[in-house]
Order: structure tokens, then C-alpha cells, then sequence
């Protein structure tokens, strides 16, 4: 019992303490008080547009999943989508596959979210004719 | 029936709002615990061990058992 309120007046005395990290964005960075915090749907559209840039390159392609999957976040389908046909427009297919492992790797132990993904970019995915690994047999170890 | 759209955002930051308190408290309790239960009794210990040692009835003790070598027993 003397441990519960031990536990309970630490950890409130260091939520003071420490600085407080944004809990509310899923940016890893800035956490100015000043500054206009993006919203979701912004962060999204920011994306969206990033990977729908018509002659966008390897690199730009690389560089922006990367730095996706660097956030505290699983990306919404519709960004995927687009980064599935930049996939398309580079003729990289592995690319694609690879996006869908790493945004299942992303769920970790949630495991709803990747079966929503693939519900919901099932149209895309016939489209463009990119298999998920589970078809290729490519998830198990 | 297809799947309701889950929570995708913010994971990592609510397991580690949750595990990091618990995670801190532990830590402090083990050090704690150690410090009360190993290292306060052993300076304690210590303290009452020297608290009324007499030196020179424990080094004629030792010198009566013939450890040193720069002074013999007071027999010999």
C-alpha cells in the first residue's frame, strides 16, 4: 500500500520534473509552446503530396519512408497509397512489398491495424498488381 | 464485415506513459532497498564493530599468537 502512493508521488513529482514530451503529436520533434502544432490531417496531406510528386526519384522515395517510419505512428492508407504508385511510377515493385512489411512491423504488437491497412488499400494494391508478403509466403520466418 | 479503422497514432507515447513511471519507480525502490537493506547495516556493522575497540589489547592478542615477525612473543 506504502508502495502504491510511493509510486503514484514519484511519478507525478517527475512528469514535473521532466520536460514535457508531446504526447498528443506523434512528431518525435519540436515541442515548442509557441509554435502552430500541425494537425493530423495536415501531417497526412503533407505526405500525400510528398510521395504524389510526379517525377519524384529512388532517393526521394527512400528518404520519405524512412523518415515515416520514423515517427510515433502507423501512416494513414491514403498516404501509403501514394507512396505505393511512387512505387509504381519507379517501376519498383520490391519497394512496395517492403512498405507493407515495414508498416506491419510499425503496428507491433497491435495486431488490427495491418489487416485494416491491407483492407483498406486492397483496391490499390489489385490496381497497381502488387502482392502483400502473406500471398508470397514471404512473412513467416 | 470489414474492419473498423483502429488508433494508429501515438503508440509508443502511451506504453511509454504508462511503462516509464513504472519503470522509474522500480528502479528508485531496488536502490532504495538495496541502500536500506545491504549498505545502512553494513556501516552499522562496521560502527559497532569499532565502537569500543581496544587496538593495543588486539595487536598483544595477535603478538601472543606469533604473526609478526618485527616483534616476537614476550616469552621469548
Amino acid at each position: 500500500m506504502f508502495r502504491a502512493v510511493f509510486r503514484l508521488s514519484t511519478s507525478g513529482a517527475r512528469r514535473l520534473a521532466r520536460t514535457r514530451p508531446c504526447y498528443s503529436a506523434p512528431l518525435a520533434s519540436r515541442c515548442y509552446s509557441h509554435g502552430k502544432v500541425e494537425t493530423d490531417e495536415e501531417f497526412d496531406s503533407r505526405w500525400v503530396t510528398y510521395f504524389s510528386k510526379p517525377d519524384i526519384d529512388a532517393w526521394e522515395l527512400r528518404k520519405g519512408m524512412n523518415t515515416l517510419i520514423g515517427y510515433d505512428l502507423v501512416p494513414e492508407p491514403k498516404i501509403l497509397d501514394s507512396a505505393l504508385r511512387a512505387c509504381r511510377r519507379l517501376n519498383d515493385l520490391a519497394s512496395a512489398i517492403r512498405i507493407l512489411e515495414a508498416v506491419r512491423d510499425k503496428a507491433g504488437p497491435h495486431k488490427d491495424i495491418y489487416p485494416y491497412l491491407i483492407q483498406e488499400l486492397k483496391p490499390t494494391l489489385t490496381e497497381l498488381g502488387i502482392s502483400t508478403p502473406e500471398e508470397l509466403g514471404i512473412d513467416k520466418l | 464485415m470489414s474492419l473498423q479503422k483502429p488508433v494508429m497514432r501515438g503508440l509508443l507515447a502511451k506504453r511509454l506513459r504508462f511503462h516509464l513511471p513504472i519503470a522509474f519507480s522500480l528502479a528508485i525502490a531496488a536502490a532504495l532497498a538495496f541502500k536500506f537493506g545491504v549498505t545502512e547495516p553494513r556501516k552499522k556493522a562496521y560502527a559497532e564493530f569499532y565502537k569500543n575497540y581496544d587496538n593495543v589489547k588486539e595487536f598483544n592478542a595477535m603478538r601472543e599468537a606469533g604473526v609478526f615477525e618485527g616483534v616476537r612473543p614476550s616469552g621469548e
